[in-house]
């Protein structure tokens, strides 16, 4: 029985590394015919020349975005939750955030370009609602529940000593979540904060909808106001088109490689940092 | 202080009868008869699209026979047939140079079904308030960028919207060869890309300064199209001016198979070709092929 | 102010946002819920979709989402359950453990339109299963691996040691002990990551989308390179018609379906998961 067991194993951890594999394989002719020319170059033109760097700045802004938006609220209502929600209303806030964490990417989707798109339109007076800055906002609220909940988390397995000696030092219940339990918590939270960020680099449907599609590097590079590409929304786009082989599928590969590496690293670090979370 | 999960005999009945919804929803799929049925798969162009749907629905009813149709665009459809992932490509430009070369082992044979019109369209605002036709040039200068604000071509003071569509789109090719004499023109000045006919033609209704390319039969109240000015002659998108042939940016649609259709597919070609599939090219707002 | 009255304003404006996030799920539904109004009907569950999508129902759009999940469990659910197993009972290696751990960690965070590319590639091409429900059944099945993994082995691992020590001192073989042991012990986590399972399939859309699926033509799939419409693809499509308020309402009626779908299973899931960590804390 041992060998089904073994087997069945097997074909699990031939599809993790089958997958990375294939992307290594089917970029190979691309970056052979670029080299870092792939990453560095700014003209995607199907045909002639594949470069993907305004794909990585998009990428890299809208999660910066995202990142950005997410902290604030997610650490607010963590430290609330962890320090001063009785057990009943910490479960409920729980189980909401486990619910929120699965709605499907097309729902944002929707949302985005039925309200975000616009709100963002009137309120920064803009041309069209599809730009980096929405996808950021959406990405935010789509990575908060993951990052709330992980955050929460790491500062609920503080030990409890850390509060009582806090207490018994005269400090507040306040004065102790702050200055105790956040910095203990720390590791737990940068390791939720990274997890968003892979997860969000790695959205898809919800990004491709409203981030413009534009193959260009913003003018100036800071004008987060514009429609700009990301990768998996650019890997959305074109996948139809080139499916299979030639140049063009090769590019996309190699993009997808790209986006795999860059996602695995974090989410590497992330877990990394999650490991040290105290546990009671 | 020892632990084992009990279950109720509850939990157990419940396990069970999830396990075989599941298996029933999962096998029901599998063929109920063990040849294939047979289907035609059509794939590519928006622009043709509303034909090939429209033509399957006629034919199917006397048919037994199932007809696939699925947007992706003119590149996407001259890819798809070309590979042998579908029976038929919709596209609604000319193979260019290196698709043709690229798929000269699948010996593509176009078939024309239709014609159609490439009207330059703005948002209804921009049309109402003065801008109903531009020249080549001034078309191409927003689009490279060089025209910034409407009221440089008559228009009110409002930054120009440039909405492009994704490169291999036939509608793109089209439009691009006649204003710049590239079909796959760069274009600097392009504020939004879009794919399919629909989106396009969603992003400039609910735009008020926008200029795009759609087919002439996908304008309407919100989408206008203006007309080309050539030196002293005004020639707006009608259906006179493209079956007269004066309106200049004027395209084939097509079906194109690989290699000379056969069986069902052969049939559904010429069901398109014949007067009555010529009333559904007609219907759909495009112009039979002559 | 003084630091207790700072203090108490930031607790009410903490317990403000605390309470603005958790009407965020409700805020949600009922966008969807009021959204959709328009395109609900007494047919809309039980009727094809008509007009391209703009009018009518979404009855094969579910029995294709529902397809591509059950196919997907179906196939994903060996495979999760003997692995765990292996990793459990079998593999001593310290290092073979924590490469298995790593390698399904690493599935769990990839960016899903990677399913779709190297799937497609691998199923489709390769294994010239085409752009058909099998295939997405497919790639879905590897998606949601650590998903059903990561169940199982947490209902494995509340099993405390005594009962393996029982069961070799008994004289039971290691198959046996797994057969009357582990294997019931690990019902509750199959049943709960077969649920989270179903739920993260139903939503998937970029890892199918090109891979399984077709916006007309297709009612029941009548072979095994047949593509199905789904609610995911359906609602994308319909979204690119953003100006049209017929397909925008057929868009959120979809996802008032799809939504419910996923609400339900995640939230049996949870409430069993509850329970699980309940009784074993005691």
């Amino acid at each position: 029985m041992m060998w089904i067991f073994a087997g069945l194993n097997f074909i699990f951890l031939a599809s993790a590394v089958g997958l990375f594999f294939f992307l290594v394989l089917e970029s190979y002719p691309i970056l052979k015919l670029q080299g870092f020319d792939f990453w560095l170059g700014q003209d995607w033109w199907v045909g002639e020349s594949y470069g993907a760097l305004p794909m990585l700045y998009g990428s890299f802004f809208v999660t910066a975005l995202a990142c950005i938006l997410v902290l604030p609220l997610a650490l607010a209502v963590a430290l609330f939750t962890s320090e001063f929600l009785s057990s009943s209303y910490r479960r409920f806030v729980k189980a909401i955030l486990e619910l929120l964490a699965g709605v499907p990417g097309i729902i944002y989707g929707l949302l985005g370009v039925s309200f975000l798109s616009l709100w963002i339109k009137n309120i920064f007076g803009l041309l069209d609602g599809n730009t980096l800055m929405t996808a950021g906002c959406l990405l935010s609220i789509m990575i908060l529940p993951t990052v709330l909940t992980l955050s929460e988390d790491a500062m609920h397995a503080v030990p409890a000593e850390y509060r009582e000696n806090a207490l018994g030092l005269g400090l507040s219940k306040w004065q102790a979540a702050i200055s105790v339990v956040l910095p203990q918590a720390l590791p737990g939270i940068v390791g939720a904060v990274l997890l968003g960020i892979g997860r969000a680099m790695g959205e898809t449907i919800a990004v491709m909808l409203v981030v413009g599609s534009l193959d260009r590097i913003p003018d100036p590079w800071f004008n987060i106001f514009t429609s700009a590409q990301t990768i998996p929304s650019k890997l959305g786009r074109e996948a139809a088109e080139a499916i299979g082989e030639g140049t063009h599928w090769s590019a996309l590969m190699a993009l997808g490689l790209t986006l795999f590496l860059m996602v695995f690293l974090i989410t590497l670090l992330g877990n990394h940092f999650l490991k040290r979370v105290h546990t009671s | 202080m020892l632990r084992f999960l009990t279950f109720s005999p509850k939990i157990v009945l419940m396990i069970r009868l999830l396990l075989f919804v599941l298996v029933v929803i999962g096998v029901a799929p599998l063929p109920v008869n063990a040849d294939h049925p047979s289907k035609i798969e059509i794939v590519g162009s928006t622009t043709v699209l509303p034909i090939a749907s429209l033509a399957a629905e006629r034919f199917k009813s006397a048919h037994h026979l199932r007809i696939l149709v699925n947007a992706g665009g003119s590149g996407v459809g001259i890819h798809s047939v070309a590979r042998g992932r579908s029976d038929i490509g919709m596209a609604s430009r000319e193979l260019s140079g290196s698709e043709r070369k690229r798929f000269e082992g699948s010996h593509l044979k176009v078939h024309t079904v239709g014609m159609d019109a490439v009207a330059c369209v703005v948002s209804s605002e921009i049309y109402d308030s003065g801008v109903k036709s531009l020249t080549r040039k001034q078309i191409g200068d927003i689009y490279l960028g060089k025209v910034k604000n409407w009221k440089e071509v008559g228009g009110p003071d409002r930054k120009i919207v440039v909405v492009d569509k994704e490169r291999h789109r036939g509608t793109r090719h089209v439009f691009m060869d006649f204003i710049f004499g590239k079909p796959t023109q760069k274009t600097p000045g392009t504020l939004l890309v879009t794919g399919s006919n629909n989106e396009e033609q969603a992003k400039i209704a609910q735009s008020d300064s926008a200029i795009g390319m759609l087919s002439y039969a996908w304008a309407n109240d919100e989408v206008k199209a203006v007309a080309i000015r050539d030196k002293k002659y005004l020639i707006s998108p009608t259906l006179e001016t493209i079956t007269k042939g004066d309106y200049p940016i004027v395209r084939k649609l097509s079906f194109i198979t690989a290699g000379e259709p056969e069986g069902e597919v052969k049939e559904f070609l010429e069901f398109v070709k014949s007067p009555k599939g010529q009333m559904v090219v007609k219907e759909s707002g495009y112009l039979p092929y002559k | 102010m003084s630091a207790s009255t700072f203090e108490k304003v930031m607790l009410i404006v903490l317990s403000i946002l605390t309470l603005l996030i958790s009407s965020l799920l409700l805020v949600i539904l009922a966008t969807v819920f009021i959204k959709g109004l328009p395109a609900l009907h007494s047919g809309f569950l039980t009727e094809a979709s008509k007009d391209f999508g703009r009018a009518g129902g979404i009855f094969y759009q579910m029995v294709g989402t529902l397809i591509l999940m059950s196919g997907a469990v179906l196939v994903s659910l060996p495979v999760a359950l003997g692995s765990v197993i292996y990793q459990t009972q079998y593999l001593k290696s310290k290092k073979a453990k924590e490469f298995c751990r790593q390698s399904a960690q690493m599935l769990n965070a990839t960016p899903t339109i990677l399913f779709g590319l190297v799937g497609y590639l691998f199923f489709g091409v390769y294994l010239e299963t085409g752009v058909s429900w099998v295939t997405g059944s497919l790639i879905l099945a590897v998606m949601i691996l650590p998903t059903l993994q990561i169940s199982i082995r947490e209902a494995i691992e509340a099993l405390p040691e005594q009962y393996k020590d029982t069961g070799m001192s008994l004289g039971l073989s290691q198959w046996n002990q797994i057969k009357t042991i582990i294997l019931p012990q690990s019902y509750y986590g199959i049943i709960t990551g077969v649920l989270l399972g179903l739920a993260r399939a139903a939503g998937e859309t970029a890892a199918i989308m090109f891979a399984a699926t077709t916006f007309s033509g297709v009612q029941f799939p009548e072979s095994f390179s047949d593509p199905i419409p789904t609610l995911q693809t359906h609602m994308l499509v319909l979204t690119q018609e953003a100006a049209n308020p017929h397909a925008i309402a057929q868009a959120w009626g979809a996802g008032g379906v799809l939504l419910a779908l996923v609400f339900f299973m995640t939230f049996i899931a949870w409430i069993l998961r509850s329970k699980l960590k309940m009784e074993s804390e005691l």
